[in-house]
Formats: structure tokens, C-alpha cells, sequence
């Protein structure tokens, strides 16, 4: 157990920085509760590298996901919120303390928000972790510019890749959309992307498995899929994957904090987890809407019961 | 001892802003390629980093030789720029 005195101690402790975490830190951090933020990767998280939000309330005509997680972080600070950039590695119950094992060392909280989302999923076929960063791609708003009057197809049927797929053809010249089943992308977003069809840039390829993505010369040619059965092939020069999204857990093995069946984390009416202390929210917890709004709401939610639960356990922290 | 710093970056790229602003918050100076602004150059990057993304960050030591940091990758960057 870890020596209180010795180790570096806060009210709460958030780790993540996306919008879900950045919300509860201005709620917190508006009381004066000490709130410090663990981010492994970019603050803002998905939403700062999705290329265009446009149903985030408060924003008629949309917002870019980069300036929507830069205001929500410059917010968070404004009010005194900390943002390390680094990592939790472990979480462990000491009763009135957690204490986190992080890549900064351990650190004591009297109460842990676990907002760390989720990361963009793998298909896993031949090719893909072969030619990853070059030709392989997860981050169109990253990596897009790279694809300027060239072919590319993408792969996944929900919002993200819809989303990603119109942006995508400011830069590529014909896109093939491989979609396993059906486009299950909100009704505007495929009414949008419709628009890119009838203007030849976009091919939708419904019910077409991607199988293996192929190269030679140390660049990608083609991915071979099956579609109706028969092998099809799709030239490109590029593959984006989205295709649903992985939660971020794996730091919580063994924690004794309880996960779903796809390892979400578990939470009861107040969002707290079975480990009391610490609570969860966002895309993390298990029922999650997936939603930047409801992630914000969500957000600040925890906040307001992590406010009660330190009112009722705690005393303010001395270092 | 860090001679100069490049960094390529597009204008949409999250993680771009989270090598500059670490860089800045050291004290250090950097070069910036926009490859939006400046396509031509996306050979050069590849031909550096070996991979088609950003952000690529191009350390040149005193002695002149280099060091790639591909992404946004502290693990690899702060070790780089020590």
C-alpha cells in the first residue's frame, strides 16, 4: 500500500481527456475541486481527429471536431483543470484512496472519473497491419492529405465512415465504399453522401466483405472482398478503416472494476462503478450512446456525483 | 543537443498541434511543412518517415545526424529532443 505523505495527491483524478472527461473537469474544476486529467493521446480524443461534427447542440452550422475538442479543452484549463500527458496503467482500491499506477508515477485520488472512450477497431485481415501507415490508415484528417488525386477505398457502413468517406473526397478522386452488411449511418448522413454518388465520386459496395488488402512494391494496389459470394477486387492506392469502435479497458484487467461482455465499463444509476470512488462516462461505459453530446452530459453528470460523493467521504486534499 | 527541428503537419491533423505545442512548451524552435500548403512535399516525408502520415518530426543533432519521430509519440519524442 502506498505511503500517502510520499505520493502526489488530488481530490479527483480524470483519466482521458476527450469530451466526456473535459466536461466533468469544468465542472469539477468551477468548484474548486483539484482535478487532474490523464491523456495517452490527443485531448478531445475521436472527436478531435473526426473531421466535421455537426450534431453537437449549440452549433447551427457544425463545428470542426479539432476546434470543438480545442474549445472544450481551453475551458477545462480556464478553470484550472491539468492536463498530463501520459498514462494510467493500473487502478487499485486503498478505501478512502485510489491509487493510480500512471507512466508519471503513482498517485493518490479521492475519486477517479474513467473517461478514456475508445479507439477505432481493426478488421484483421491480410495487408492490414502489414501496410498500416502506408496505406492502411485509421485517422482520415490525419493521413487524407496523403491521398490527393489518388483512389482509395474505405471500409465500414456506420456514421464515422460516412462521415470520413465525404471529406475523404476533397482529396481522392473516387472513393469505394465497402460496406459488409448496410449502411447503418444516420438518415442526413447518407441523404449527404448520396450527393457524392450521383456526382460519381463515391461507389457504395453493399453486402462486400474485405478479405485481404494487397500490395506490391511496398505500396497497397488493391483489396480483394466478396460480395454475392464471388471475388471481387477494388484498385486503390489507400485503405481507411471504420469500422467500429474498441473500448479502452484493457488498463482495468484486474482491477476488480466490472466490464460488459464487449468490456465496457459497468456503472449504477450514478455512474459509479462497483469499486466506490470511482465513477465512469462516455463512450467507455457500458449503455453508452456513443455521442459526443451525450458524452459532455454524461460528463458532467459524474461530476456532479463525484461532487456528492467527496462531500460525504471526504476532507479536502493537503499536499 | 538539438540543432533544428521540421516538423510536416497538415492543417486538419489533431495530433500536429500536440507535438508543436510540447516542443514550444521545452523552449524549442521547429520548422513547419504544411503539406496542405505544400503538397510537393509529401515525397520528401515519405521518403523520410517511411510512412504516409502526420505529424513526421525531423530532429537534426549538432553532429548532424537525424532523428524521426512519426506520430505523436512522446515515448520517442522527448528522448529525441533531450
Amino acid at each position: 500500500m502506498a505511503d500517502v505523505n510520499q505520493v502526489p495527491k488530488h481530490e479527483v483524478i480524470i483519466v482521458g481527456a476527450g469530451p466526456a472527461a473535459l466536461s466533468a473537469a469544468i465542472y469539477t474544476t468551477r468548484e474548486d475541486i483539484d482535478t487532474l486529467l490523464f491523456e495517452r493521446g490527443v485531448p478531445g480524443g475521436l472527436a478531435a481527429i473526426t473531421d466535421w461534427v455537426d450534431n453537437y447542440p449549440g452549433f447551427a452550422e457544425g463545428i470542426a471536431g479539432l476546434e470543438l475538442a480545442g474549445n472544450l479543452q481551453k475551458q477545462a484549463e480556464r478553470f484550472g483543470a491539468v492536463i498530463e500527458l501520459g498514462e494510467v496503467l493500473k487502478i487499485h482500491d486503498e478505501g478512502e484512496w485510489k491509487r493510480l499506477e500512471t507512466t508519471s508515477g503513482d498517485m493518490l485520488a479521492r475519486a477517479v472519473l474513467i473517461a478514456t472512450g475508445s479507439d477505432y477497431k481493426k478488421i484483421g485481415v491480410p495487408g492490414e497491419q502489414e501496410y498500416y501507415a502506408r496505406g492502411v490508415h485509421y485517422c482520415a484528417t490525419c493521413d487524407g492529405a496523403f491521398y490527393r488525386d489518388k483512389r482509395l477505398v474505405i471500409v465500414g457502413g456506420g456514421n464515422s465512415a460516412v462521415q470520413e468517406t465525404m471529406f475523404l473526397t476533397r482529396f481522392a478522386t473516387h472513393i469505394d465504399l465497402l460496406v459488409r452488411s448496410t449502411i447503418k449511418a444516420s438518415d442526413v448522413l447518407q441523404k449527404e453522401l448520396q450527393k457524392y454518388v450521383d456526382d460519381g465520386k463515391v461507389t457504395v459496395h453493399l453486402g462486400t466483405t474485405t478479405d485481404e488488402i494487397v500490395g506490391e512494391n511496398n505500396s497497397v494496389t488493391k483489396v480483394v472482398g466478396t460480395q454475392d459470394g464471388k471475388k471481387v477486387e477494388f484498385p486503390t492506392d489507400g485503405v481507411f478503416v471504420f469500422v467500429g469502435l474498441k473500448p479502452n479497458s484493457e488498463f482495468l484487467e484486474g482491477s476488480g472494476i466490472e466490464l460488459d461482455h464487449i468490456h465496457l465499463v459497468k456503472s449504477d444509476e450514478n455512474l459509479q462503478t462497483n469499486m466506490p470512488g470511482v465513477f465512469v462516462a462516455g463512450d467507455i461505459r457500458s449503455g453508452a450512446t456513443m455521442q459526443i453530446a451525450s458524452a459532455a452530459g454524461e460528463g458532467a453528470t459524474a461530476a456532479l456525483k463525484i461532487r456528492e460523493y467527496l462531500e460525504g467521504h471526504t476532507h479536502p486534499v493537503q499536499n | 543537443m538539438v540543432k533544428n527541428i521540421t516538423i510536416f503537419t497538415t492543417t486538419t491533423c489533431a495530433y500536429c498541434p500536440m507535438v508543436k505545442k510540447y516542443l514550444g512548451a521545452k523552449g524549442l524552435k521547429y520548422d513547419e511543412v504544411n503539406l496542405d500548403e505544400n503538397p510537393q512535399r509529401q515525397q520528401e516525408a515519405l521518403a523520410i518517415s517511411g510512412a504516409l502520415t502526420v505529424p513526421v518530426t525531423v530532429i537534426t543533432k549538432q553532429d548532424d545526424t537525424k532523428e524521426v519521430v512519426v506520430g505523436y509519440n512522446l515515448a520517442k519524442l522527448a528522448p529525441a529532443v533531450a
